[in-house]
């Protein structure tokens, strides 16, 4: 293929060697915006973010959850490929062993470190049984005291739904009968 | 009751009460609002909403009470000083313009006089010439604030001021012969008065935005360079020597040099209406004889006050508009340019009225 | 009065010789904080009066240890680290790093994931130009037109954030192929903003291009010489102001772009208004290259087929032993490419940002090393400076574009 080549054009008119000119033009588009914009903001591009919300597309990797079965128990088998895989190495998993011998393993322990989470989703790929996803659609990661902070975040006690706009609702994702009953806490065993 | 009205006869209360009320109603009030209305309007240039978060309550006035917020916030900040910096001057610095734009409303006539009583501070014979004498005192702020900072930015930003403000102080004066020759007069009222007559019976009043176009054009550029406003803010020059002259302050006293910018804006606008755009008077309102005094007072004011909100936008739509001069090219334009120009007008002005008038 | 470092006092002093003035040599410190320092990069400037004698760059500011933690990785984990190299096109960055690891396996995408790699990588261009130029066009007070390509920039971002699932952190290749296809409808979605681009871009033209005051600002400040760009080893836009059409989408061609048409601008004095306007018409080509790659998309898969080079398919994950164990290796292991090393050049927003990749057959890179274009522009900057004012450090550090992740891994 031969190259195309293209000389870029200096302006150098007598028009612009003159200020007003350009000025002029200048006035007459900002002018026009000014004008938009004061009579209904007709252009505003900005969103008043507390009260306004952006869009997010479902592909949108905000908090992660971890996903529950049928019976409301979760997904998770410990199996630590997402530990494994995470460039930020902020996935903690601890593998404990279920009485019920249809579950087998589970996580006893799963926490995030939210503040050393780079968002990259290796994670989600990684997870050979779609337990831990990233739909939530949560954006915002501010907080307004200091305790809040501990961003070290146990996934078994989730509060995050998924998104209105996540693709795999329905589904993959039934919603526990029970949740409360089907909760293991972070120390041991589930509390069923 | 007949004891406050022999008080307000005398002439120093009267002049006092007009300071009062022209600073206190007019300079500061539309000062302080620019600082706000800068913010809104660049917003509303570039698609933006512009602050409207401050509130009392539920109460945010679009953005209104960030003036309220800034104000506070200034008061309660540190007020911090450079070590090794020269204190009394660094502490003086930021009112030499403040006190220099407020001195310009000195001369500015609001409306017509009734009988003895004018609606302006100083109806002084040299009038404008006060104006240069003002302005010149408004270097020493910047000056001194970049002199006595103990900082290199903030030395860089101080010669560059008074160099910018010292030789577009040469060309405001020239721009502004042409007014004084037409007109014949330098003190203001006549200027304004001047501008009250028309041309081909009641068509078009002579106002100085007629009978001196290029003057009117080399007086606007030469007073935007003056208070250091884009495109001529290379002073302050706030990407290369980050603030320029005010770098090093903080609080109330970095406020003041803002609220002196402000004001300045508004003085700019209202010189260029009272020079250029018939001061008060309200064109063709002659024609309307049967109009109550009261009225055509009320008239004035609001046409003044109008044309200054203009001129005000003007600017801060001038500053978003085009990008900022290097410090040599304001120079380069001012001594190679707008000094030629401004003596080719002078000239011409002088030819014309010779010949013709 | 604070004093300098004695090193600073010491080359005053040798500068105060070698300069005839009655006036003395100031040295004043640009950065490492400081407005017009995009990124942290420090220039100890010395002057006299505002004009510049010597200026010594100081880089290393925003190092945080690239390639060395690239070796401690596995080699897909190097992929969110390449986001963050230039922060302002991440795509073009993952797409190197991706190519050059397919080069090291010896396979190449399907033509699906190409043809969506060059929209998504020329979108990344779009937007590091806009952010260049409206950076630098910002420093010479043109903020509205910073404001309105940024807002330009904004449409482009959802787009990539409705691709790859992230704005700037986008993570979106992987070896063989990328993360996620393109959504539904998403062509017309690319055309209708690119039509709104258009326009922003046509405004912005409109408003700044021919104005005496900008010009003024840009013109012949900051020229370098052809031979001078050349030995300095300078590529992409800074290069082809000076009027080399060199563009490796062109000289060394990858992926699809052989059978896209497009045409490579340069410019004539390599000064700042060169720049600004070939990066000004590259935008124009970008999207021109956009609307090809959108009308030409095949259908297909976007994964090659090489089992050795990505995960298995969730389907086979989820539904066979096989491929359960597949994946678990892969993962656990991570993918190990063959031995032997691999340099890739790709055209990213300020020129050539090569990968070179070291692989001994193990599961982590033995050595990933990037070329980073900005690098060589800001060893550039005391030629390009050193007889200007101080104001035109501005344009000029503008117009090269140094972004602190790229210049300092």
């Amino acid at each position: 293929m031969d190259l195309k080549v293209k000389q870029v054009e200096r302006v150098d008119g007598l028009k612009e060697s003159f200020y007003l000119p350009a000025m002029f033009t200048g006035f007459r588009l900002t002018v026009k915006h000014f004008l938009k914009n004061l009579f209904g903001a007709q252009e505003v591009v900005t969103i008043q973010y507390p009260e306004e919300k952006r869009h997010v597309s479902p592909r949108w990797r905000g908090r992660h959850r971890l996903t529950r079965r049928d019976d409301g128990f979760l997904k998770c088998v410990a199996c630590y490929m997402c530990e494994t895989v995470c460039p930020a190495k902020c996935i903690h998993i601890e593998a404990g062993e279920h009485p019920d011998m249809s579950v087998e393993k589970y996580p006893v322990k799963f926490d995030i470190d939210e503040l050393r989470c780079v968002f990259c989703g290796l994670c989600v790929e990684a997870c050979p049984k779609q337990a831990i996803r990233m739909d939530t659609g949560v954006i915002g990661m501010a907080f307004s005291n200091r305790e809040t902070f501990n961003f070290t975040r146990d996934l078994l006690r989730d509060e995050y739904q998924p998104h209105e706009n996540t693709k795999y609702l329905d589904s993959d994702l039934p919603k526990p009968k029970e949740q409360q009953e089907a909760l293991p806490n972070s120390k041991g065993l589930p509390a069923a | 009751m007949q004891i406050l009205l022999e008080i307000l006869s005398i002439p120093l209360v009267q002049s006092l009460l007009k300071i009062v009320v022209v600073i206190l109603l007019f300079a500061m009030p539309l000062g302080t609002l620019m600082t706000l209305m800068e913010r809104k309007w660049s917003a509303m240039i570039q698609d933006r909403v512009g602050p409207n978060r401050a509130n009392a309550g539920n109460f945010t006035g679009n953005g209104l009470l960030h003036i309220a917020a800034d104000g506070l916030k200034s008061i309660f900040k540190e007020d911090t000083m450079p070590e090794g910096s020269d204190r009394f001057l660094f502490l003086i610095a930021p009112f030499f313009g403040l006190i220099a734009g407020v001195a310009t409303f000195a001369i500015i006539p609001f409306a017509a006089p009734i009988g003895d009583f004018k609606f302006q501070i100083a109806d002084v014979e040299p009038g404008l010439l006060f104006i240069f004498a003002i302005t010149s005192l408004s270097v020493y702020g910047a000056v001194l604030a970049g002199a006595s900072s103990n900082s290199k930015y903030a030395l860089l930003g101080g010669t560059r001021a008074s160099a910018q403000m010292l030789s577009y102080e040469v060309f405001m004066g020239l721009a502004l012969m042409g007014v004084f020759m037409v007109y014949g007069s330098t003190r203001v009222s006549d200027i304004v008065d001047g501008q009250n007559q028309y041309w081909f019976g009641s068509l078009i009043p002579q106002w100085g935005v007629f009978t001196q176009p290029l003057g009117f054009l080399l007086f606007t550029t030469a007073l935007i360079a003056e208070t250091k406003r884009a495109p001529f803010d290379a002073p302050e020059g706030e990407s290369e020597i980050v603030a320029g002259y005010f770098l090093e302050y903080s609080g109330m006293r970095w406020s003041a040099f803002m609220l002196a910018e402000y004001v300045a804006v508004v003085g700019v606008a209202s010189l260029i209406t009272t020079l250029f755009f018939g001061g008060y008077h309200v064109p063709w309102l002659h024609l309307w004889t049967s109009a109550p005094e009261w009225l055509v007072r009320i008239l004035q004011v609001l046409k003044f006050s109008l044309f200054v909100i203009f001129f005000c936008w003007f600017q801060i739509q001038l500053r978003w508009t085009v990008p900022k001069f290097r410090f040599d090219q304001t120079m380069a334009l001012g001594w190679k340019k707008l000094l030629p120009l401004s003596l080719i007008n002078t000239v011409a002005t002088a030819v014309i009225i010779l010949i013709f008038v | 009065m604070e004093t300098a470092p004695l090193e600073i006092q010491k080359h005053e002093a040798e500068l105060q010789e070698s300069v005839d003035h009655s006036s003395s040599v100031m040295a004043i410190e640009i950065g490492p904080s400081h407005p017009a320092m995009h990124g942290i990069v420090r220039f100890t400037t010395y002057v006299d009066g505002e004009l510049i004698v010597d200026m010594i760059p100081e880089i290393g500011y925003l190092h945080r240890g690239f390639e060395k933690e690239s070796e401690n990785s596995k080699w897909i984990q190097v992929t969110p680290y390449t986001d963050r190299l230039n922060y302002v096109s991440p795509l073009l960055n993952n797409i190197g790093y991706a190519m050059a690891v397919e080069k090291l396996y010896g396979v190449e995408a399907p033509r699906r994931a190409e043809f969506t790699r060059v929209i998504m990588g020329e979108i990344s261009r779009i937007t590091d130009h806009m952010t260049c130029l409206g950076a630098s066009a910002m420093e010479v007070g043109a903020f509205t037109f910073f404001l309105w390509f940024i807002k330009a920039r904004e449409y482009l971002w959802e787009l990539v954030e409705e691709v790859t699932g992230a704005r700037l952190t986008t993570n979106w290749t992987r070896f063989g192929g990328n993360a996620t296809d393109l959504p539904d409808g998403f062509l017309d979605a690319l055309q209708d903003r690119l039509d709104k681009v258009k326009d922003v871009m046509d405004e912005c033209d409109r408003l700044l291009t021919k104005n005496k005051i900008f010009i003024d600002r840009v013109k012949d400040i900051g020229a370098i010489s052809k031979e001078d760009a050349l030995s300095f080893g300078f590529t992409g836009p800074m290069l082809r102001a000076c009027g080399i059409p060199y563009d490796i989408r062109r000289s060394d061609p990858y992926s699809v772009y052989e059978e896209l048409d497009f045409e490579i601008p340069i410019g004539s004095t390599g000064d700042c208004f060169d720049r600004y306007l070939v990066r000004m018409e590259e935008i124009r080509q970008s999207i021109s290259i956009i609307e090809q790659a959108a009308d030409k998309m095949p259908v297909g898969p976007i994964q090659t087929l090489e089992r050795r080079v990505h995960y298995p398919d969730k389907k086979d994950v989820y539904g066979n032993i096989e491929g359960l164990i597949d994946h678990f290796k892969m993962v656990m292991e991570g993918h190990r490419p063959p031995a032997g090393e691999a340099y890739l050049p790709v055209e990213g927003g300020n020129g050539e940002v090569g990968f070179f990749v070291v692989s001994d057959g193990s599961g982590d890179p033995v050595r990933v090393r990037l070329r980073p274009p900005c690098f060589n522009f800001v060893e550039a900057m005391p030629k390009m400076t050193i007889g200007h004012y101080i104001a035109d450090i501005v344009p000029i550090f503008g117009s090269i574009n140094m972004i602190g992740g790229e210049l300092d891994r």
